[in-house]
């Protein structure tokens, strides 16, 4: 008889950057307040990967965010995407502010209060300055083995191991196709090149079937909510938020850009003086720093 | 002190360095010189490599820019590993004994200053990780750096007074639109309600930012740190490791020469010709992706070489930014401008004026590649004999 | 290996059909689909009928799906049809309303798109109370027979156990090859259809066709319209939408090639067709490319939002349903707040991004079918072992001058599949020749079956009624003897002096000629039409653009390849296919040297290449996705 795995995941809430969605104000800065906010595009193929264990393991899955009330959207299009069985949102003033170590904390202590929990899974990063770096340190403050850029994994339930694929790619050097295994409990952050593999009919029939009824419950997603104050999940106020961020942003300014836009030059071949100035050009750039 | 020197964790897989490290250490070098000229202090540049069999590059790393190197050997470090290097790198780092024996350090030495890591598939988790068992902060895709004073007043870090802060790292990220600068900084709470420090200021470095120096006569110490670690550490077992080859680093390259249909009206010479081109200029070859479903009938070698997904560029294949795109017979259809519309210095070759990659150029040359490639080519090779 | 007792492959409108039929009738049955969504990759003209025969029973959509009438998201009802016989800016309009609504129940226009995803969504129900369902993403690569074990084997999946199989794998069904069951259909036995799916307000198609709410119209067009090719254009009202398009044979084409894109562009050219499909379309003037480049996609940005609630709007106040449900939902106080929004996003534009507003049409979506003509595609045989065709892959379609029908005979051939296929498990004999020859009775029962073979003259007789404002002398000599004895002799009568002359085929080929589909019409509309002037000139869209916005998922491996480079049939490709994936390479300038050579990036899996290639449908999710189809 296998025991039930159970998964945590953590997404976030994040300004939907599409076409026709994302505002922009005069300066070139991000127009909050007209851009909508959706569950992220990494929380979404974190929650997807979360999806995979629903479909092959019968796993219970909860989700978890930190944010304002409304971030509850991203937890329920996360219902949407994995059949969760429980949402958990942490909402408190003493949470805002807070840099990744403060969140890692909040997060933390919002997991631990889940119960037994064999597996988390986080997004690669957030599209809005977030960091990739919450996952590990989850991981760390958890005591759980931690695995980044998973793109494939499965469960052995019986010998409770996770065993997975990670793509490492190292710039300037090569890529690196690593198939690892640990002992669960276990942290994953998932790869945006992950693509779950459903192999058998009836793993494609059972995915739809869970589908659909994520469906059905995130109509009444309340009800599987449960929203925790800083108080609830018994966090020391000191080490979340502002107050337990060791980062502070000082200052936000534009980039200056190089140039523009392009100016098209056209040059006849047939001068040598021409050719002559494109080559010496085209050194001098390639030698430049 | 309590907190001395910048540590920087150089990154490698199986004994074969990343750029990044190198250019985190030109860019320490840069800046712990700059520090110790400001302050009148002599604090250094550490390089950590761990591995196995990683003798050589500590050399490498002093050459790079490291005033001492802290290494560790061991067969169970051969691959990178985030839960037991995390414990080694913590540990290392925090041992005084072992950092004095490197470079002078004060005798209340804790932990470091500043922290380097690359913000890559092996830096941007460890970072994380080591930070979390260090509790302090951590900026991470950073792109530029500089010491600095600061003076601030903030609700939660001076309890709303003014106080200053020394030595303080600004560590620049660039948010995601791409247009807008953010200055992270790492600060003490001095909050008397909260008061904490928060050492090393750390973060991770964008690769390809920042220009590694090479210098062979530097000198430096090197020396071993003996790694304790348990069963406990070593949970995660490396099953299969596979490096994935035939991969063409477009990304990397900083001159990239792509070639489209243009080339039809003889493949193979033309091919030939492209070939000398980029190899004089020391570029990689790319192609648009009509030329991926290999619609020529061409040799089978050609075929493989070139002909290839992994050379396109493109909405369906890579989205590159070299110093300098070269795109040969291209016409410029949006799905290929899109991957190489960040190039920073773009030349077309086209005989078609009305052709759209006309626009996306900073110099437009028309006419057909087998015309003007041999006069481009040989004008380069004039202007490289002459220079040297 | 997991078992199933039925795998049907395809999710078109005969494959979910027959998931609905067999999983009523207890059976564990699985589509295997390519496209993802399911569904995704069919395209119709097109209109969906239910029939009702006075002799015979047919399976209706309705008795299929039974919330259809209720439920089902199909576009108008068809209250009038008409035929309009075109020379330049001439145009007689015959009304053959009277001879569509012949044995009919009722007629819908639809997008298949969207119909399917509802007939999957109610089939995969009924399929899930035994196990069964959808599996969309695949494309099923073989189906084997091994020690009496029948095995269907996709890209993407590990091999599955079935009792039977129902291949609704549509025109270039790869089922019929896999078995053998029968060869690629001549192109004697095909036609090909382009079509654009044109955006219109509701209110804008009820005003301009004078039609009720909810209520449609065919129009179908003849002569001037297809540069003498024969064959014929439509107009279908859709709720929001114009589905607008032109089919003709493909030998025809093929005898003088000419890119199905600029027959389509000269048809909507027609000042008939231009005038029902104008709109007031806005247009982006290009930006100051001086400007920064942040400042460029802020504008960019900017615009794009504005002329989606400036859509929205326009869309929400030209719609009865949706002007009712915004202010039900207190979105808008009343239709002037309405009104007034959709005035001020439209100054905003004009003023403030240099938006201006011209007379054009809108395209969403330009798609392109081969379509098996039934009296010469027809499968003699539809089964072979355990392996039964339905639809279109069993080239099975009623396609008699005006009467067109397809999707009502997939959903018909679907449900009699489904029978055999229970009775079959009955008696736990899947052979062919008990299930198969059982499955061949039950079609040749199906009135459709006699549709496709022969010409209904109770049916010619109500077109030539239509008709009778025609002056005959326009006809050839055959067809105003036909017309003549249609008017005065009894239908039997006629009937039997036809039979008499002609068989089948000859009839065909003498009403299927050049002078039937375009001189004849022209002449009609040169004598007694009515001149229709331009209002504007239309500026279709390139068929670059049009390819760009079709959603390919290209897939890295080529699934067609290309017999002969320099035979006849692929050289006429250059021209015939629709997303210009041949082309014609210069390989030595001197010597004169070319070849064809093929680019899959723009494929939308027509097939009209199919006979001298080796082709296949991409693998799963990968090719064409169509949006409204």
């Amino acid at each position: 008889m296998q025991s039930t795995i159970n998964v945590a995941v953590m997404v976030k809430l994040e300004p939907d950057l599409s076409e026709g969605n994302v505002s922009y104000n005069p300066d070139g800065t991000l127009n909050r307040s007209q851009t909508r906010s959706i569950l992220g595009p990494h929380s979404a193929i974190a929650t997807r990967a979360s999806f995979y264990s629903k479909v092959l393991y019968d796993a219970n899955i909860k989700v978890c965010t930190m944010g304002p009330p409304m971030a509850d959207i991203a937890l329920r299009q996360a219902l949407e995407i994995c059949n969760a069985d429980e949402l958990h949102l942490y909402s408190d003033r003493a949470f805002a502010g807070a840099d990744t170590l403060a969140t890692a904390e909040t997060i933390k202590a919002g997991i631990r209060k889940m119960g037994s929990i064999d597996l988390v899974i986080g997004g690669h990063r957030a599209v809005d300055g977030e960091t990739g770096q919450t996952g590990p340190q989850v991981a760390w403050k958890l005591g759980f083995n931690f695995l980044g850029n998973v793109i494939d994994y499965s469960i052995d339930s019986a010998n409770r191991i996770i065993h997975a694929e990670r793509l490492i790619e190292i710039q300037g050097l090569y890529n690196i196709l690593e198939e690892v295994e640990c002992p669960l409990p276990a942290l994953i952050t998932i790869d945006p090149s992950y693509r779950e593999r459903y192999n058998t009919v009836s793993q494609r029939l059972k995915y739809i079937k869970l589908q659909k009824e994520a469906m059905k419950k995130a109509e009444n997603y309340k009800q599987y909510l449960k929203v925790w104050s800083a108080k609830e999940l018994g966090v020391d106020t000191r080490s979340v938020g502002l107050p337990g961020s060791p980062t502070i942003v000082y200052k936000v300014e534009k980039v200056p850009r190089a140039k523009a836009s392009r100016q098209t030059r056209i040059i006849d071949v047939s001068k040598d003086s021409e050719l002559k100035e494109l080559g010496m050009r085209l050194l001098e750039i390639l030698n430049s720093k | 002190m309590k907190y001395e020197h910048l540590f920087v964790f150089f990154e490698h897989d199986d004994g074969n360095p990343a750029n990044v490290s190198f250019e985190m250490l030109g860019e320490a070098r840069r800046l712990m010189d700059e520090f110790n000229r400001k302050y009148s202090r002599n604090e250094k540049v550490i390089a950590i490599i761990l591995g196995h069999n990683i003798k050589s590059l500590c050399e490498r790393a002093i050459h790079a820019g490291a005033d001492a190197v802290i290494y560790a050997d061991h067969p169970e470090l051969r691959y990178p590993r985030i839960m037991v290097d995390t414990k080694i790198i913590c540990s290392l780092v925090r041992d005084r004994q072992t950092v004095a024996k490197v470079v002078e350090t004060s005798e209340d030495y804790v932990k470091p200053r500043y922290m380097f890591f690359g913000a890559d598939a092996i830096g941007r988790h460890l970072s994380a990780t080591v930070l979390a068992e260090l509790e302090s902060g951590l900026a991470s895709d950073v792109n530029k750096l500089l010491v600095d004073d600061v003076t601030i007043t903030h609700e939660h870090k001076t309890k709303g007074k003014q106080e200053k802060y020394e030595k303080i790292l600004f560590m620049y990220r660039p948010d995601f639109s791409g247009f807008l600068w953010t200055q992270i900084l790492c600060l003490d709470n001095k909050n008397p309600e909260i008061a904490r420090e928060y050492s090393p200021q750390a973060c991770s470095i964008i690769p390809g930012v920042f220009q590694p120096i090479i210098d062979s006569s530097r000198k430096g110490k090197i020396v071993e740190y003996e790694p304790t670690f348990s069963g406990k550490d070593l949970k995660i077992r490396i099953v299969k490791r596979e490096i994935i080859k035939s991969e063409v680093p477009l990304e990397d390259s900083r001159i990239v020469v792509a070639f489209g249909r243009g080339i039809k009206d003889s493949p193979e010479s033309n091919i030939k010709l492209i070939e000398q081109f980029a190899n004089t200029l020391d570029a990689e070859i790319a192609i648009s992706l009509p030329l991926s479903k290999q619609p020529y009938s061409i040799s089978q070698s050609l075929k493989s070489t070139y002909f290839i997904p992994a050379r396109v560029v493109g909405t369906s294949g890579k989205k590159i930014k070299p110093k300098v795109y070269v795109a040969i017979g291209i016409s410029g259809a949006t799905q290929h401008i899109v991957g190489m519309k960040d190039s920073e210095f773009v030349v077309s070759i086209n005989p078609d004026p009305d052709a759209p990659i006309k626009d996306e150029s900073d110099i437009y040359i028309q006419g057909r590649m087998e015309d003007v490639l041999p006069l481009l080519l040989d004008s380069i090779k004039k202007i490289k004999e002459g220079g040297n | 290996m997991e078992k199933y007792d039925v795998a049907i492959i395809g999710g078109g409108s005969a494959g979910l059909a027959a998931l609905m039929e067999l999983s009523k009738l207890g059976l564990q049955a699985v589509v295997l689909e390519g496209a993802k969504p399911v569904g995704s990759k069919s395209v119709t003209g097109g209109i969906l009928y239910s029939k009702n025969y006075r002799n015979a029973k047919v399976y209706n959509v309705e008795e299929v799906y039974k919330n259809f009438l209720d439920d089902a998201p199909v576009e108008r009802r068809i209250t009038g049809y008409y035929l309009n016989a075109v020379s330049e800016n001439k145009v007689y309009t015959v009304d053959l309303t009277d001879a569509h609504n012949y044995q009919t129940n009722f007629a819908y226009s639809v997008l298949m798109v969207r119909m399917n995803k509802w007939f999957a969504a109610q089939a995969e129900e009924e399929a899930q109370k035994n196990g069964g369902g959808i599996v969309s993403g695949v494309h099923v690569s073989d189906i084997v027979w091994e020690n009496s074990k029948t095995i269907v084997q996709t890209d993407e999946l590990e091999p599955i156990q079935v009792n039977a199989v129902v291949a609704a794998d549509g025109v270039n069904s790869e089922a019929a090859l896999m078995t053998g069951a029968r060869k690629k259909f001549d192109v004697e036995a095909l036609y090909q259809g382009v079509k654009s799916v044109i955006r219109l307000p509701e209110d804008i198609i009820d005003e301009r066709y004078g039609l009720k709410e909810g209520e449609g119209v065919a129009h179908l067009f003849a002569g001037d319209i297809s540069r003498g090719h024969n064959g014929g254009g439509f107009i279908y009202t859709n709720k929001e939408t114009l589905s607008v398009g032109l089919v003709y044979h493909l030998d025809s084409l093929i005898k003088s090639p000419i890119e199905p894109y600029t027959l389509l562009d000269s048809f909507l050219t027609i000042p008939q067709v231009s005038n029902y499909i104008k709109d007031e379309v806005p247009f982006v003037k290009e930006f100051d490319r001086d400007l920064p480049k942040e400042e460029q996609l802020r504008m960019k940005f900017g615009i794009s939002k504005l002329l989606k609630s400036w859509e929205e709007l326009r869309y929400t106040y030209y719609s009865k349903t949706a002007r009712r449900k915004a202010i039900e939902s207190r979105l808008y106080k009343s239709e002037e707040e309405l009104r007034h929004r959709l005035d001020e996003t439209r100054k905003e534009l004009e003023e403030k991004f240099r938006v201006s507003f011209v007379t054009n049409y809108v395209e969403l979506e330009y798609s392109a079918k081969l379509v098996p003509d039934g009296k010469r595609a027809l499968m003699d045989k539809p089964y072979k072992n355990n392996v039964l065709f339905v639809g279109d892959a069993a080239g099975r379609g009623v396609f008699v001058g005006t009467r067109i029908e397809g999707i009502n005979i997939g959903i018909d051939d679907a449900a009699r599949a489904a029978r055999a296929i229970a009775r079959a498990k009955e008696h736990n004999d899947y052979s062919e020749e008990y299930m198969g020859r059982y499955y061949g009775e039950l079609i040749n029962e199906s009135p459709y079956t006699d549709d496709i073979r022969k010409i209904d003259f109770e049916y010619l007789k109500i077109f030539v009624n239509a008709c009778k404002e025609i002056p005959t002398e326009s006809l050839n000599l055959f067809l105003r003897l036909g017309f003549m004895l249609l008017q005065k002799a009894t239908v039997q009568d006629f009937a039997r002096a036809i039979t008499k002359m002609l068989d089948q085929r000859t009839l065909l080929a003498l009403i299927e000629t050049n002078e039937a589909y375009v001189k004849i019409p022209m002449e009609v509309a040169e004598k007694i039409g009515r001149t229709v002037n331009p209002d504007y000139k239309i500026k279709p869209p390139s068929i670059d653009e049009r390819i760009a916005k079709i959603r390919i998922n290209d897939d890295p491996e080529p699934h067609i390849k290309i017999l002969d480079p320099n035979s006849r049939f692929i050289k006429s490709m250059v021209q015939l296919c629709p997303t210009k994936c041949y082309i014609m390479e210069i390989l030595d300038k001197e010597r004169f040297k070319s070849e064809v050579v093929l680019q899959h990036e723009g494929c939308i899996e027509c097939g009209t290449c199919s006979k001298e290639t080796d082709w296949k449908h991409p693998k799963g999710e990968k090719g064409v996705t169509y949006e409204y189809g």
